[in-house]
Parts: structure tokens; sequence; C-alpha cells
């Protein structure tokens, strides 16, 4: 419970400075529908110089592969703005996605190496 | 550049141990992340005499599991309150399947899980926590008190203990995969 988002219609302190949702142009979900929580993401090489400094802030974190859920815990961003932030980046070419976890069907395969993997643990 | 995401749902009543359990088998502590959400009040939070919007923020805890260079399994544990269905739905999504962990001192508190996840065809096992002493039940007594259909694998686990979460885990995706099986089509 670290703050609350601010839904510019009361006064009580937010705890940050930039409502939420001017940070996301006022978009409520992510464009690109594969986008889900464990949906893992990368920064691409590319120069940052002129992004804002809390999208920044998401790209700093992606050094390696990681997923929406993570950054939106590391950054105490909602799942939510998160998951939209990221879209933002990954629209801009800011961001690589990696396979989508929603797929309809797992595949027997990824299955298999799922359960060698904790089967090794 | 391929990396691929995993995601298995620990689901159970209020206090059933599913921090626990993700915890006990995550490589990392397990994390929190939030989600604000705005809805009508009335008749669902006590706010009375309070119209209009609240903001509820509900709290999941998840975990992770690196399987292998391009593969990676999060493990992520349902709200506590069982309203909050649309996030059960983002969870089970593409999901491989779920834990669904039962308190011998309060079954029924399981039953909402069972029926979800039963409902919408997500894979799942029924995980007995032992962290809660002796159980009083035997293994039909639960099943029937769950309604678990014969094909539903129950497992005795410790919640606490990474070896039997892992073997939980281990069990879930047996199941998952023998379900995709040609012999079931």
């Amino acid at each position: 419970m670290a703050f609350d988002a601010w839904d510019g219609e009361d006064e009580s302190a937010a705890g940050r400075f930039v409502p939420l949702y001017v940070l996301v142009n006022g978009r409520t979900s992510p464009r690109d529908s594969r986008l889900d929580l464990a949906t893992q993401v990368v920064a691409l090489p590319v120069d940052t110089r002129l992004l804002d400094p809390e999208y920044l802030r998401i790209v700093d974190r992606c050094g390696n592969w990681i997923s929406v859920a993570e950054i939106g815990a590391y950054l105490q961003l909602p799942l939510t703005i998160a998951k939209v932030m990221v879209d933002v980046l990954v629209e801009q070419g800011y961001l690589g996605v990696g396979s989508p976890a929603q797929r309809k069907i797992v595949d027997r395969h990824l299955l298999d190496s799922v359960l060698a993997g904790l089967e090794r643990l | 550049m391929e990396r691929t995401s995993v995601k298995i749902v620990v689901a159970g009543g209020f206090g059933t141990g599913k921090t626990t359990l993700v915890g006990s088998v995550s490589e990392i502590p397990p994390l929190t992340t939030e989600e604000v959400l705005t809805e009508a009040s009335v008749g669902v939070d006590d706010t009375t005499g309070v119209e209009g919007k609240t903001h509820t923020t509900v709290a999941l805890d998840f975990g992770r599991i690196t399987i292998s260079p391009d593969v990676v399994l999060y493990l992520f544990g349902t709200p506590g309150q069982d309203r909050f269905w649309f996030i059960w739905d983002e969870l089970a999504q593409g999901a491989v399947g779920a834990i669904v962990l039962v308190d011998t001192r309060r079954l029924e508190s399981s039953f909402p899980a069972v029926d979800y996840f039963e409902r919408r065809g997500v894979p799942f096992v029924a995980a007995v926590n032992r962290f809660f002493g002796e159980c009083a039940y035997t293994e039909d007594e639960i099943r029937s008190a769950l309604e678990l259909t014969p094909e539903v694998p129950l497992v005795w686990c410790d919640a606490r203990d990474r070896g039997s979460s892992k073997l939980a885990l281990i069990a879930l995706v047996r199941h998952a995969l023998g379900r995709l099986s040609p012999a079931r089509a």
C-alpha cells in the first residue's frame, strides 16, 4: 500500500507530483493485447535521452529480461499503469517483447521443459 | 531473441498459505504488485452513505523460477478477496494451471477456487497444506467436500517446505501435460 493513484478529483496527498493518468496520456489499456503481467521485456540499444524520467526509470530496469509485474513491483506502479507504460515504450521502440504468456494452449514442448526445470530444482 | 514466460496460479481461500508456498520455491523473495481498482462501492464495501467511486488496492504476491535461459516461470498468488474475479481471469489466462491450496480447518474456503478453475477448464491440483497439523479428514472426504472430479490430483504438502511445494508444482505440470494428450481430444 505504498501510494494511492490520484483520480484527479480529490485533494488528498497523492505522494507523487504527476498524476498517473497524465503519464500514460489517458490510455487505460495497452494497445498490444499480448501484454500480460508475466510478459518479458528488455531494453533495446537506443538513445533514451528524450525519454521522460518516469519512462526512463522503466527502461533502466530492463537491462535484463524482466516481467511487467516485476517492473510494477520494483517501481511501485499499479499493474495497469505499468502495463500501459511498457506498451508505450514497446510501441516507440525502446523495449523488445518476449513471447507472450497468454498463449491459448501451452504447448507440450514448453510444458516438458518446465517439468524438467522443476525436477532439477 | 525469444524469451518465454509461463504462469502458474496459486489459489485457495484466505490464509491457506499461498504466499508461503510462493516464497518457499521462488528464487527471489516474493514481490508484491498492486492493482488499483475503481469500482462502485454500493453494496460491496461497507461505506454506508458514501456514494460513487472508491479506490481499492488489490495486492498480488508473486515469485519467479528460472527454468532455463529462455523460460521463466512465474507463480502468482490470487488476491485474498474472492470478489476480484477479473484479476483471476488475467492470472488464469494462458496459465499452465493452478494449485488450489486447501486448509483442512476450513475446507469450504477453497471451494470458490475449485469452482472457478473447474468452470474455465483450467488444469489444477488440490494441495492440502499440512502446515495446520493432523488432518482429520481422509482424501475421500476432502474430495467430496470440494466436489473434486476424479481426474483432479490431490496432493499433500507443507507450503513452508521447498521440496514439498516443488512436488505440488510438478504434480500440476504432469496433470497439465496429461490433459494435452491426444487420447483426451
